[in-house]
This record gives C-alpha cells, sequence and structure tokens, in this order.
C-alpha cells in the first residue's frame, strides 16, 4: 500500500519536473526541476530494493553534477545582459540544516541496508553476523570484485585518464599561448 | 628458487623491450626527456639481465634443459610455438651478452656525453638487447630466425646511426645487404628442413625444429632426403653462420660496420651480432655431425678467413680497421675449432675474445688525437691477452692447441705470430702519428674497462685452478712476434713489399670484386635496357605503329565510354548530393534527430519482421 | 489501487528517457541539452534497475551496470563541460546554434 502511494507520487514528480526542466525560460529553474528529478529516480531505486544505487544516484546526480553545472551556468551568465537574480545570503542556517538531514537520512539508508535485526544498539553483536547476508551491499561488491572486476577497474582508468587529459590539454592550450 | 628464475627469465629478455618503449615513446609524447633516468633505466636493464642468467647458471648441470612454449603460429597441424629454452649453452651466450652490454653501455654514457639524440641511440641499445636475448633463449628455428631478422635491423639503425652523414648511411645499407644473403639463406634452410619433417616424419610437432629434438629432426631429414639435399640445406645453414660471423667471402661488411660509433663498434664485435653465427653453429651442430664434409668446409673457410683477415690487419694504418679484420680472423679460428669438433675450444675462444675485443675498442683514441698513457697501457694489456700472451686468451688458445696434430698447431702458431704482429705493428704506428699524453680519463671508462679485465682475470684464474694446461707453442709465437716488431719497428726495419703489401692493404681486392662484378653487372643491364629502349626500340617501325594504334583505341575508349560514365556517375550524385545539402544544419542536434530516426525505422522493422516471421511459422503449423 | 508490476516501472524510465532525448534535441540552452543527456542516462538507469529486481532473480548485474553508467556520466559530463568553456570562450554565447560555425 505504501509502495504505491509512495510510486504514484514519485512517478508524479518526476513527470512534472521532467517537463517543467524542458519547459521553463530560466536556466536556474529548470536546473532545479532536475535535480529533483534526479533526487526522485533514488526514491524509485529504493523501491527497487537497490539502497546502494540510491545513494550513488543522491550523492552524484542529486549533488555533484548540479554544481557542476550551476558553475558553468554562473560561467555563462558573467554576461552583463542577462542579470542572475539568486543568492544564497540568507540560506545559510537552512543549508546546515539540509546537510545534517541529508546525513541523517543517509545513516538511516546504509542502516536499515546493513541490518537485519533491529538491535542496532546492542554492543555484543560481531559485526560479521551484523551484516545481512542478502543485503544489497553483499551481493554489489561480490559482483563488483568477481564477475565485474575488468569493468570496474576500466572506469576507474578511464576517470583517471579523464581527469589526466583534462589536465594537460589546458597545460598545453597554456603552453599555447 | 630455480624454477623461479626459469620461469620468469622471459621477462628478464622482455625489459629491454620495455625500456625502449618506455624512452622512445616518452620522448614521442614529449613526456620527459631526462638523461639521468634514461642511462639509469638501460643500465638497471643490463644488471637485471646479467644477475639472473649468473644466478642461473649456477643450478644448470650441463645435460639439464629447461623448455616451456606456447603455441603461436597455426596452420591446419603445423604449429610454431613461442616461449624459452634455457640450457648451458644458452645461458653461457647470454649471460656474457648482457655482461658485455652492460660495461658497454657505462662506457656510451661518457662516450655519449655531448652528444645529440641519446635517448634514442639508448633506446636502440636495449631494442639490440632485446632481440640478441630473445635469439639466444628461442626454442627452435623459426624464433631464432624472427630475432635474426631484428638484430639485423637493429644493427642497421645503430650503424647508421648519424644518418645525415652520407658516409655512414651508405655504410648501413652495404651491411644491411650483405646480411641480406645470410638471411635468404637461413630462411631456405629452414623452410626445406620442415617441409620434409612436415610431410614425411610420423611425429607433426617435429616440424617446428625444436631444439630440444634437434637431434631427432636432423637424423629424420638425413633419413627423409637425398643426399645432395641435406648436404645443400647444411650448406644454407652454414652460409648463414657465416655472414653473420664475417667469413671468407662475405667478410668485408665488417669494415663497413666500422662507421659506426665506438660503442656500437664494440658492442658488434663482441658477443653480440657476429656471435649469432657461433651460436647458431653450435646449435646446429646434429645436423653437421651427419655431413662430415660441411665440417670439413668450415675449417677450411675459418683457416682461410683467419690468414687472409690476419694478412690485411698486419697493413692497416686505421686502428678500427685493424680491429675489424682481428675480429674476422679470431671467428675464422672459432670456426676451425668447430671444424674440428672442439667445442670446448672454440666457447673459451669466444668468451676471450667477447671480453677482450670491447676492451680494445674503448681504449683505442679519437682520429687526430694523442693518445692517454693510461689506454695505451690498457691498449696493450689487451692487446698481450688477444694474442694469447695474457690472461683468458692464452689459455683458450691452450685449450684448442691441446687437442690438435702438428698441422693445426703450426696453423695456430702463425695465427696467434700474425696477431701479436698487427695488434704491436698498430699500437706503434699509431703512438708515431699522433702521439702520447698524460691526460685525464674518465672515472666511468675506467670503471668499464676495468671490468672487463677483472673479468677476464676471474675466469682465467677459475680455470686454471681447475685444469691442468701447459704453456703451448702460441705463447711463444706470440712473444717471439712483439720482441721482433718492436725491434724491427725502432730499427725502422719495416719495408712494403711491393706486390703483397697493397693486396693486404685493401683486404685482398674483395670488396672491389664486389663493386666490379655484382655493382657494375647490375649498371651494365640497366644502361643495356636503357639503349634498347632510346635506340632500338624507338626507331622499330612496326613497333611505333602499334603501339600508336594501341593509344588511338584507348583515346577512342577514353572520350566515349569513360568520360561519359564518369559524367553520368557524376550529374547523379550532384543531385544526390542537391537533397542530402538541404539537411546539412551544421547543427548537432538535427544530426541527433537523423541518428534517432534511422535508429527507430530500423527497430520498427525489426519488429516487423519478428511478427511477419511469427505469423508465417502459425501459417505453417 | 493496483498492484505495482514490472511494466510501470519501465514506462517512467522510458518517459524520462524520451523527455532528455527531446529536451537534447529542441533546447537551444547548452546547459539545458547537457542536464537532458542526463536524463536519458537516467531513464536507462531506472530500466536496468527494473529488469534486475524482477527478472534478474539473485544476481545484482543490473545493479552494478547501474553504478558503471553513473561513473560514465559522470565523466562524459566532465568532458562535455570542459568543451563547453573552450567554446564558450570562443563563441561568447551559450546558444548551441551558434556553435556550429567552427
Amino acid at each position: 500500500m505504501y509502495n504505491e502511494i509512495i510510486f504514484y507520487s514519485a512517478s508524479f514528480l518526476i513527470l512534472l519536473f521532467g517537463v517543467l526542466t524542458l519547459v521553463s525560460w530560466n536556466i536556474f529553474y529548470s536546473l532545479i526541476s532536475a535535480i529533483i528529478v534526479f533526487f526522485t529516480t533514488s526514491i524509485f531505486f529504493w523501491l527497487l530494493g537497490s539502497e546502494y544505487n540510491a545513494v550513488i544516484q543522491l550523492a552524484i546526480y542529486g549533488f555533484a553534477i548540479p554544481i557542476i553545472l550551476g558553475l558553468g551556468i554562473m560561467f555563462t551568465n558573467l554576461k552583463k545582459d542577462r542579470p542572475v537574480k539568486f543568492g544564497f545570503s540568507n540560506s545559510k542556517y537552512g543549508l546546515i540544516l539540509v546537510c545534517g538531514i541529508f546525513i541523517l537520512a543517509m545513516i538511516y539508508i546504509v542502516l536499515i541496508s546493513l541490518l537485519s535485526v533491529p538491535e542496532i544498539f546492542s554492543t555484543q553483536i560481531i559485526f560479521d553476523e551484523f551484516i545481512n547476508p542478502h543485503s544489497n551491499f553483499m551481493v554489489f561488491s561480490k559482483g563488483i570484485f568477481s564477475n565485474y572486476v575488468w569493468a570496474f577497474e576500466l572506469i576507474s582508468l578511464i576517470l583517471t585518464i579523464t581527469v589526466a587529459g583534462l589536465t594537460i590539454i589546458k597545460r598545453v592550450g597554456r603552453r599555447a599561448k | 628458487m630455480e624454477e623461479l628464475i626459469s620461469e620468469n627469465l622471459y621477462l628478464i629478455i622482455l625489459l629491454p623491450l620495455w625500456i625502449f618503449l618506455i624512452l622512445m615513446l616518452g620522448r614521442f609524447f614529449a613526456v620527459y626527456i631526462n638523461k639521468t633516468l634514461t642511462h639509469a633505466l638501460t643500465l638497471l636493464s643490463s644488471a637485471m639481465g646479467v644477475i639472473a642468467t649468473l644466478g642461473l647458471y649456477k643450478f644448470f648441470t650441463p645435460d639439464k634443459i629447461y623448455e616451456y612454449s606456447y603455441p603461436f603460429l597455426k596452420i591446419n597441424d603445423f604449429v610454431v610455438p613461442f616461449g624459452i629454452h634455457i640450457d648451458r649453452m644458452s645461458l653461457m651466450f647470454t649471460s656474457v651478452l648482457f655482461f658485455v652490454s652492460l660495461l658497454i653501455q657505462l662506457f656510451s654514457i661518457s662516450y655519449m656525453k655531448d652528444k645529440k639524440k641519446q635517448y634514442r641511440f639508448f633506446a636502440l641499445l636495449n631494442l639490440f638487447n632485446f632481440s640478441i636475448a630473445g635469439l639466444f633463449l628461442s626454442p627452435n628455428l623459426f624464433q631464432t630466425y624472427v630475432f635474426w631478422e631484428l638484430a639485423g635491423v637493429v644493427s642497421y639503425l645503430l650503424i647508421g646511426f648519424d644518418y645525415d652523414q652520407f658516409k655512414k648511411s651508405v655504410a648501413a645499407k652495404k651491411v644491411f645487404i650483405i646480411n641480406r644473403i645470410g638471411d635468404t639463406a637461413f630462411l631456405a634452410g629452414i623452410t626445406m628442413s620442415s617441409y620434409f619433417l612436415y610431410e614425411y616424419a610420423p611425429v607433426k610437432s617435429l616440424a617446428s625444429l625444436s631444439f630440444f629434438d634437434i637431434n631427432t629432426s636432423s637424423v629424420l631429414i638425413g633419413a627423409y632426403t637425398s643426399r645432395p639435399l641435406f648436404l645443400i640445406i647444411c650448406w644454407l645453414f652454414l652460409t648463414a653462420a657465416i655472414v653473420k660471423s664475417a667469413q671468407l667471402p662475405f667478410y668485408t661488411w665488417l669494415q663497413d660496420a666500422m662507421e659506426a660509433k665506438l660503442p656500437v663498434s664494440a658492442l658488434l664485435h663482441s658477443s653480440t651480432l657476429v656471435a649469432l653465427g657461433i651460436y647458431l653453429t653450435l646449435r646446429l651442430l646434429p645436423f653437421y655431425t651427419l655431413a662430415p664434409i660441411v665440417l670439413k668446409s668450415a675449417t677450411v673457410i675459418g683457416i682461410l678467413t683467419a690468414f687472409v683477415c690476419s694478412l690485411s690487419a698486419c697493413s692497416q694504418t686505421d686502428m678500427k680497421k685493424t680491429l675489424a679484420y682481428s675480429t674476422s680472423a679470431q671467428f675464422g679460428l672459432m670456426f676451425f675449432a668447430i671444424g674440428v669438433l672442439n667445442i670446448k675450444a672454440a666457447i673459451a675462444l669466444f668468451c676471450a675474445h667477447a671480453l677482450i675485443k670491447p676492451m680494445l675498442f674503448i681504449t683505442i683514441p679519437n682520429e687526430n688525437e694523442k693518445w692517454n698513457y693510461t689506454n695505451f697501457v690498457l691498449f696493450l694489456i689487451g692487446g698481450l691477452s688477444l694474442s694469447g700472451v695474457l690472461f683468458l686468451g692464452m689459455l683458450s688458445k691452450e685449450i684448442f692447441v691441446y687437442s690438435l696434430g702438428t698441422t693445426g698447431k703450426t696453423l695456430v702458431t702463425i695465427l696467434s705470430f700474425l696477431t701479436a704482429f698487427y695488434i704491436t705493428r698498430i699500437a706503434l704506428v699509431a703512438t708515431d702519428k699522433n702521439g702520447l699524453e698524460k691526460g685525464n680519463v674518465n672515472i666511468i671508462e675506467i670503471l668499464s674497462i676495468s671490468g672487463f679485465l677483472i673479468l677476464n682475470i676471474g675466469i682465467y684464474v677459475y680455470l686454471r685452478k681447475i685444469g691442468v694446461y701447459k704453456i703451448a707453442e702460441p705463447f711463444w709465437a706470440a712473444i717471439t712476434a712483439w720482441i721482433s716488431v718492436y725491434i724491427l719497428y725502432t730499427k725502422q726495419g719495416f719495408y712494403k713489399i711491393p706486390f703483397i703489401y697493397p693486396l693486404c692493404h685493401e683486404g685482398f681486392y674483395l670488396d672491389k670484386l664486389y663493386m666490379t662484378v655484382v655493382v657494375g653487372t647490375y649498371n651494365k643491364i640497366a644502361k643495356l635496357s636503357d639503349l634498347f629502349e632510346t635506340k632500338i626500340f624507338s626507331n622499330y617501325k612496326p613497333a611505333l605503329l602499334f603501339s600508336k594504334c594501341g593509344v588511338k583505341t584507348v583515346c577512342w575508349i577514353e572520350e566515349n565510354v569513360m568520360n561519359r560514365a564518369v559524367s553520368a556517375i557524376v550529374s547523379f550524385s550532384r543531385q544526390v548530393s542537391t537533397i542530402s545539402k538541404q539537411l546539412q544544419t551544421k547543427n548537432v542536434q538535427w544530426y541527433n534527430l537523423y541518428g534517432f530516426m534511422i535508429i527507430t525505422a530500423i527497430i520498427s522493422c525489426l519488429v516487423l519482421a519478428y511478427i511477419a516471421f511469427l505469423a508465417y511459422i502459425e501459417g505453417v503449423g | 489501487m493496483t498492484e505495482i508490476t514490472l511494466y510501470h516501472y519501465l514506462f517512467v524510465g522510458l518517459f524520462v528517457f524520451v523527455l532528455g532525448f527531446a529536451g537534447s534535441i529542441v533546447c537551444k540552452n547548452i546547459i539545458k541539452v547537457l542536464i537532458c543527456i542526463e536524463f536519458m542516462l537516467t531513464g536507462v538507469n531506472i530500466n536496468f534497475a527494473t529488469f534486475a529486481k524482477y527478472c534478474g532473480g539473485s544476481s545484482a548485474d543490473g545493479f552494478v551496470m547501474i553504478l558503471f553508467y553513473t561513473a560514465i556520466g559522470a565523466i562524459e559530463l566532465a568532458v562535455a563541460l570542459y568543451i563547453f568553456y573552450f567554446m564558450h570562450c570562443k563563441k561568447q554565447s551559450d546558444n548551441i546554434e551558434k556553435y556550429g560555425e567552427l
């Protein structure tokens, strides 16, 4: 029952804000709606029983990528003919509150997926018994380090190459000047 | 321990290749140009080779063989494996190679100090190490051939290192072309023997000519072929060895190889390029023992080369040329030893030569410069050792003479007399020409020379402890030569014998013979064909008419058929392009849309086809 | 309300994908195009998760694939933003239509 309510509300959010992303005239509003879409996607992952992916989605699509995109937007808005009406001056406390809520939420998600037993606070439990063998994390790590080791290494290699390559291109361009 | 090193010895061989790639690619992508790093990496690879091979040498008893390989080339049931074959002999050759190249690389650090393109030089040295070590450790003749070719190419690159100087590039080309004769002979021998084994042998794996069962395969080839054919195969292999070791008909390339830099010639002459011939002959000894006439011919060639080259060396005025002729002569002595089946002596002679020759090369002075006292003394010590008065040179000649009859003893005695003669003479000539001085010597050079000397003395002492040899005739002959040359030279007792001196000075006119016969014939053929074309063919009426008629027909076809076809294609493609030009909006998004449309169309087609297929199956059912 | 099946999730994934695709075609602002490309990846990810849940059994192959896709998306975005920076320096505009002239 709860699942259904969550699913329908989440899909409604995705539809609404997905369309808003495209429609909104201001690029900042569309970015914010995109963030909401990404957040909602993480809810979907959680519903589908993959908490780890939900966390990844939150961390990368919910926070990292919007920040980079926002930097890009700020870069474009330096022109005078399109002033920016947006600021973070009064929302300092709000930001701290949101961060705290996010951290709590993360802890909650991690604990939920880690534990099979609700007796979290009893100290005498050994950690190995603590972990649910059918939880997502175990399956995940087994997958990454057995079948998909090469893919995992390849991805990390590509990441490294991208970082190094961008730096080198930047340096070469500077040298050319 | 021993298993561990044996299994991973291929890493030691691959290390120089890896360092070659690092140096070349690093320079290519302009990531770094660091001289210290280049030197350190190069020295590291050679030092690793020395440690690993010397460490293994202790574990390998004479009859122990370690071999592993994996199939590299498969054609039906004919398999050519690649891998590693370790036994006492290959370990001996490889350790000498790595030791000599380590010391020479040490020397070339000081030699190349102010020269350009150091990275390329050291990278090529590494590649050379790789090719030679891979040859010494290869398990079958096919892999040997691959590395044989690689060694030829790298020697070409090293000799023609200063390719902007015309003389050097021409010399490199000449060396490469003469070496091709041997390569072709080698390939022909391999293919012939492999063919017979593949066609007739009971086990197909013998066709890969593995060294592990070279005895079986040589006997089988002898059985399956007629006698002349077997002799031809043996002679082909012997030709390959003779060309690489600079023996009689082909020794002229070694004098051209002198155009290379000093470290390169030191490397070529000691343990790398010319050693390949000796190595191949020793490996294929089962073939030769079945055909004694081939062994006899090897003996004759060796003796002739030794005499001819020693005599030529006696009349040279250039130090490098003298040393080049002396290399040919020493390798002739080795072929002599192999021909009389004295393998121990052949290997001893090879070791002695490999350790002495680089020392002589390193100590000679540059052109038009005074000679250092230190270098002069070291050169004399090396010369004494080479001519059989000191250390390993003496011991090797003693081992050789010990097993010979009276004729052989006389020959070797005369040869060592000649060796001592030309070494002393050239030293005296060089001192007379530019004089001696008390200059400073680089510490690195001294380090590398003393390395050669210490190893020379060390092996000598070790062998003296093991066996008992008495001092033989060559020793006394060499001593006589040294004394007599000194006395004659100081009293100006030399004079140029009218007929023999120019003959020896030009190397018995073999080089000029090749130039006139081979190159001259080629030029004449070219001129003849040119003459035929300009004078005869162009004046011959029917031919001219025929060709004119052909040209006219072709013109007509071109105008009426080809041109129209081409113009039709052009107009069609123009029409197509006018349509496709409208699609080009120089906007990425449009192109994305096209792509999406095409993909959608393909997918929908597939779906429709699947539905139609299902309907058909239902209809059939 | 009916029980939620495989097809509900797939429909949402498809919708997000199509939305992203339409946006990447229609939008003129280059930042918006980048966002829409990320939408497309998200739609694919939802599909992966759905199939892993309903058809994958006990294996987590689909979920692992999502991880890789996320990493690839991040890399791609970094490179795209660098290109955008470079082009913006030259063209002084964020309108994608002006980027056609090289």
